[in-house]
Parts: C-alpha cells; structure tokens; sequence
C-alpha cells in the first residue's frame, strides 16, 4: 500500500516544473554559464581582430597608446603615437582596435586611460599596456623580482585537525564551501517537503483524504508520501552535489571561473552528509506532516512551519564560527542538538575532522527525535482528517493525539 | 459472493468527551439489499459510517463487516463515498481514477480498462484526460461515484448519492446501483431524499441523537404508522358508510383529486369492513381505494420532532 502511495506521489510530483528546474536547470545553468561566457568572451575577442583584419592595414598590432608623461619609449607589442589626435585618426581608420593614453601625472596617480570606438567588456584589456609600463619601470630590475613584484605573496592555510593532519584551504574557499552545501540541504529539505505539506492540505481541502483514510491507515499514507518525496531531495541532492563537482572540476579549465579551483570537497564526507541530509529530510517530513494534518487551508501550513523552520536555520547564522573553529562548544552543540545538528554537522564536517562519538551521538538522537516525531504525526494525521474543516487549538492537541 | 449478514453492529457506542454521538447501535445489513440510514443532521450517522469503516473506533459494541472484524483485506472490498467528498483537483480524471482503483486491490491495466468502460457507461469518456477542476459539480459526481464502484466491492457505502446530480443523471445512478443490488452487492445509502429511499430502499434504519429510532423494512415501518384510515377515489356519500368518523378531501401526489378523500375510521372497523359497505350499498363508485399510509417523509418529521 505504501508502495502504491510512494509510486503515484513520485510519478504526479517529479513532473513539476519548479522542481525540475530547480533540480536539473540550476546545475545546468551553472555549468553552462560560464562556458557560454568563456564562448563569447574568446568570440568578441575574435570579432574585435577581424575587424582590423578586414581594414587590411595592420595585422597583429591591434591597439596603440599615446604617452603624455615622455617615459614610455617600448612600445611592445603596441603603435606609439605622439598625441592623442594621431591615436584617434588611427583608431577611425580602423588601424586599431583601441588606444590607451599614459597621462602625464601617471607616476603620481597611477591612472591609465583605455579608448574604444564603442564600449565592450570584451575589449577591456590592460595586458598589453601592463607590459609597456613595466618594460620601462623595470628596466634595471631581474625579471624574477619583477614577477614578485606583480605577485609578492602567495598564501597557504594550513589548518591542523583532530588528528594532526594538515588541510589545506582558505577562508573565502571553505566560506564558499559550506555556504553552497548547507543552502542546497535546506533549499532542498523545505522544498520536497512544502510539496509534502500541500499535497496534506489538498487532499484535507478536497475532501478525498476520507476516501484514503477509508482504505489506508493514515501513518501508510504518510510514509509513501515520505518516501516519495524524500526520493525526489534526494535526487535534488544528489544533482546539485554533482553539479558542484563538475563545476569544480571545469574551475581549473575555465578562467572565468578559476578562483573556484582552489575549493577541494572532502569527498569522504560525503556519503555522511547524505546521511544528515536523509535525517534533515525526514525531521522536517514529519513535522511537514503535522502541519499539513493541523493545517485547514493552504494559508495556515507555511506561516506555522516557521517554528519548526527558524531554530532549524541557526547554524547558517554561526557559520563564519563553523569556518574559524568548528569545534568551538557552540558549534558542538548545535552539531548535537537534534533540531540543529544536520546544518551544524554538516558545516563541521566539511571544516574538520569531527570525533566519532559526536557523530553517533548527533545520529542517534536524531533518529529518537524522528520516530517521535513520525509518532505523532501518525497521531495527529488521522484525527484531524476527520474534524470539520476546524483549526484545532493547542490545548486541543493532548486530546488529539490520544484519538 | 453474497452475504447474509455483510454488515452486522451489535450494541455500539461512541462518544466524543461528554457527547454521545452513537447509542446502542445494533442493526445488520444484507446482501443485495439497499439499505437507507435516515436520521436528521448530526444524528450520528456519519460517526456510524466512519465506525464500520474501522476509520473511527466504537467505545463499546461490536461490528463486523463482510463476515468478520473489518481487515485490510476487507477494505479492498467496500466502496465508500463519503458526503463531504472530492478529489485531486488537479489531475485527469483517468489517473485519479487508476490510482483510487489501485489502492483498492486492482492493477494497473484492470484499474484503466474499467475506470474507462465506467466512465464510457456514465457517457464521461471523452472527458477522460480533463483534469478533474474542468468538469462540472455533477461530472465529478459521476466520477466519484465510478471510482466507489470501480473494484467491484461487495459492500457499498454512499452519503447522499444523489445530491448535485440533475434528474437524468438521478436516475442513471439509481440504475447503477439496483444493478449492483441484483448481483448481491449490499448497499448502505444515507440520505435526505425519502423519494429515493420509498422507490429503492429495501430497509431502513432511522437513528435520531445516536440511538435506533426505526429499523426493518420500508413496507412493514409504513404500515407501522398507518393512520387507520382509507383513501378512497370517487362519487359517493361516504360520511354514510359505517365506522367512517369523518371524511377529509385528500390531495394525490400531484395536488389534483377533488373526488379523492381520506376517512377516517373508528377502532372497531377494519378497511375490509368499508369496502364491503360500499360495494353492498350500489350508489357509491370507486375508481381507488387504498389503505391510509403515510409517506416517509411524513414519517421522518414525525420520528424527528418526537425525538426532539
């Protein structure tokens, strides 16, 4: 019978749009993205030398600079001209792509001027201009130092964990890390499970819940729900982790999104954080399922999961704590606090190497408070079906769950 | 398979906190009959329904439903259609349909084929694909009784069959249900349309604040409040006849019948002993001539208000 549930629940709902599109479009657009930016890029590049190609006149020198200050003498791989008109003259004759005026306070202030018929991002280049200026700045300079001058310092953290092993990773990278991971879990918990809560109310609202009730047991019900609904996070899970990874990996292909290639996943964790996420999913099942059973109108379920929404979030609060110490008493706590501990586990798990003990602990109390939960939402859900249409009170709630 | 006893209730009770909704219950449903339960709002029927449903649990009493204490694999054979009722609002018609038939024991390909051949009986095949909120209240209404009927149950449960349903649509739902009352289905029907209940109903049960206020069939609780009085159709002087106390102008069903009067009789004598009268008194004519029985509706009030 739950299985019967669990088929037609699946089968109505992993045809939503939203669902599809927050599950399969967002990886997508994240993966093509870039790689349609990294397209065009390179083809507005190209369209910019074609065009000096087809004046016929210059060939590879494709930009020109004016130097006002007189100390710019190399011109690299760039046209020298005396003035400013002169670099106009020669832009309007398409002798170049564009030009770049030194002024003559550039020692003093830095600034250096780009000039382009028309604006384009792609066109926004300071390589060539780059390497004029330090041509004649470091003249008398070993090439090496010049290096270290354009890149003084390149830093490592090494972070030391529990076991002694070094980890290697930056605040930023790790920031990142744990941000994107806690938001996919929740966007996906509260998600798959608002489905659950609707799918509650509509069949209270439309009546048909007393059809179901005459040949189901309300927790069957609930569980096909559950179970389908879970499988659909889960594959909303398992599609976003996925995603992340291959956009990891194109980081070190594409230079548009290169910074990104620092970020290394623990992938030991992550069969663990699948674990925490099941658990997050199946806490907020239940409590979804309260709801939906307490609820009488669409109105009332959203407003009231709140309370069971808000406690659950404030891991994401602390998460610059989870970042510089993970293992700081507050965060163990949260780690272990049933409510609290998939986000807060989850952050640290991915930060640092958490003991074994506190691991089984956040489990197993988390499972207690799930089958609790599960308990009374088998409870509530089959009483309230029958009340007419009445949001019940709190005091109520003893009385209802007896049956 | 026909059961003698599909549904028997033996002294139930159910109360919610101090209210007792259900008082002493006890009355059996057979096979292949229709079987009315009547009673004014809030009487207790529906917490009766939901307790042979096994939805609700009596506090007391006993109920056992196609032979036995209701199980899941009894489930699989009652078809339900509650009062207040619906469906997904927002999916075919068709699918509803399977997965409803699905629940009930059926496979997939059964569910389809005969959720296809009831809704081309109800004339509702073409709007198969629609989803349910595209179809008229009275569409729906055939759709939620197809998908009662749809695994062929041994006992069926309906609230107010007929409400929302236009007079052609009436009757091809009484069709309906006489044909399955023929093929030894048990039929509990709750309603508020006497007329119904007089033309298909076999046996009534009336509950009036949880407790049995009529129970046995529809003839024998008719004539149980006859007024000992006759109806008689013609031209005659009828306050002549012996034993006739008085004589009333009688209205037929239609509100017509200016030769049609009640008369009333005395205790002493039998309608067999006035028309014996007027046939031997040779100026009196009758077309009709029928003992005085109250209608159900009649009877309803009554029970009711006395109840009350």
């Amino acid at each position: 019978m739950i299985w019967k549930v669990f088929r037609y629940e699946l089968g109505r709902n992993l045809r939503r749009k939203g669902y599809l599109f927050t599950t399969l479009g967002i990886p997508l657009l994240a993966l093509l993205l870039p790689l349609a930016y990294q397209a065009l890029t390179s083809l507005d590049v190209n369209l910019g030398l074609d065009a000096v190609f087809q004046s016929g006149d210059r060939t590879a020198q494709a930009a020109g600079y004016v130097d006002e200050t007189g100390l710019f003498t190399d011109p690299g791989a760039l046209i020298r001209y005396p003035d400013e008109a002169a670099a106009r003259r020669a832009m309007q004759a398409h002798e170049v792509a564009t030009y770049y005026i030194i002024p003559a306070d550039y020692v003093a202030t830095g600034d250096v001027i780009q000039v382009m018929p028309t604006f384009s991002l792609a066109a926004i280049d300071d390589e060539a201009i780059r390497e004029v200026i330090l041509n004649t700045l470091a003249q008398n300079v070993q090439p090496q130092v010049v290096q270290r001058l354009e890149d003084p310092a390149r830093f490592t953290d090494i972070k030391l964990n529990q076991g002694g092993a070094q980890q290697a990773g930056s605040f930023d990278s790790s920031f990142l890390l744990v941000y994107v991971f806690t938001l996919s879990l929740l966007l996906s918990v509260f998600m798959t499970n608002g489905y659950l809560m609707q799918g509650v109310i509509e069949e209270k609202e439309s009546r048909v819940i007393e059809i179901l009730m005459s040949t189901l047991r309300p927790t069957q019900l609930l569980v096909g729900k559950i179970l389908a609904f879970g499988t659909m996070g889960l594959i909303q899970m398992l599609a976003w982790v996925g995603g992340i990874l291959v956009l990891l990996r194109l980081a070190n292909v594409l230079d548009v999104i290169s910074s990104l290639a620092v970020i290394t996943v623990p992938l030991d964790v992550l069969p663990l954080v699948l674990v925490y996420f099941v658990l997050a999913y199946l806490f907020f099942a239940s409590a979804y399922g309260i709801l939906g059973a307490l609820s009488v109108s669409m109105r009332e379920g959203p407003q009231f999961a709140a309370v069971f929404t808000l406690p659950a979030v404030i891991p994401l609060w602390f998460i610059a704590l989870f970042i510089e110490n993970p293992n700081a008493p507050l965060a163990v706590a949260l780690s272990l606090i049933p409510v609290t501990a998939p986000l807060a586990m989850i952050e640290r798990l991915l930060m640092t190497s958490v003991p074994g003990w506190q691991i089984a602990l956040s489990l197993v109390l988390m499972v207690l408070l799930i089958v609790g939960m599960l308990w009374l939402a088998g409870r509530l859900f089959r009483v309230t079906t029958l009340l007419s249409g009445q949001l019940p009170k709190l005091r109520d709630l003893p009385r209802l769950m007896r049956g | 398979m026909q059961f003698e006893r599909a549904v028997s209730v033996e002294h139930v009770q159910k109360n919610y906190g101090k209210f007792r909704a259900v008082d002493d219950l006890t009355f059996e449903v057979h096979g292949g009959e229709i079987f009315a339960m009547l009673g004014p709002n809030g009487s207790g029927k529906t917490t009766t329904i939901r307790m042979i449903l096994d939805i609700l649990k009596p506090d007391t009493g006993q109920i056992r439903v196609l032979g036995g204490p209701l199980t899941e694999a009894t489930k699989m054979r009652i078809g339900y259609l509650p009062e207040e009722r619906g469906l997904y609002r927002n999916v075919p018609v068709l699918d509803v349909m399977i997965y409803l038939g699905r629940l009930k024991g059926l496979s997939g390909d059964e569910a389809r084929q005969r959720s296809l051949a009831l809704l081309q009986q109800l004339e509702l095949d073409e709007f198969s694909r629609k989803k349910v909120s595209e179809l008229s209240k009275g569409m729906q209404q055939k759709v939620q009784f197809a998908v009662t009927v749809l695994h062929q149950p041994d006992l069926i449960i309906i609230d107010e069959p007929f409400s929302g349903l236009d007079p052609v649509n009436t009757l091809v739902i009484k069709r309906l249900l006489t044909d399955l009352r023929s093929r030894g289905c048990a039929i509990i029907m709750s309603t508020h349309q006497m007329q119904q209940v007089e033309e298909m109903a076999d046996r009534l049960l009336m509950i009036s604040n949880g407790q049995q206020k009529l129970y046995g069939s529809v003839q024998d609780i008719r004539e149980q409040f006859a007024l000992h009085a006759i109806i008689v159709e013609g031209q005659g002087d009828w306050g002549k006849l012996p034993g006739v106390v008085s004589v009333e102008p009688a209205a037929n069903g239609n509100g017509h019948g200016a030769d049609r009067a009640l008369l009333r009789l005395d205790d002493q004598t039998a309608p067999g002993d006035v028309l014996a009268a007027i046939a031997a008194s040779g100026d009196m004519h009758v077309r009709r001539f029928e003992e005085a029985v109250p209608g159900l509706n009649d009877i309803f009030i009554q029970v009711a208000e006395g109840a009350h």
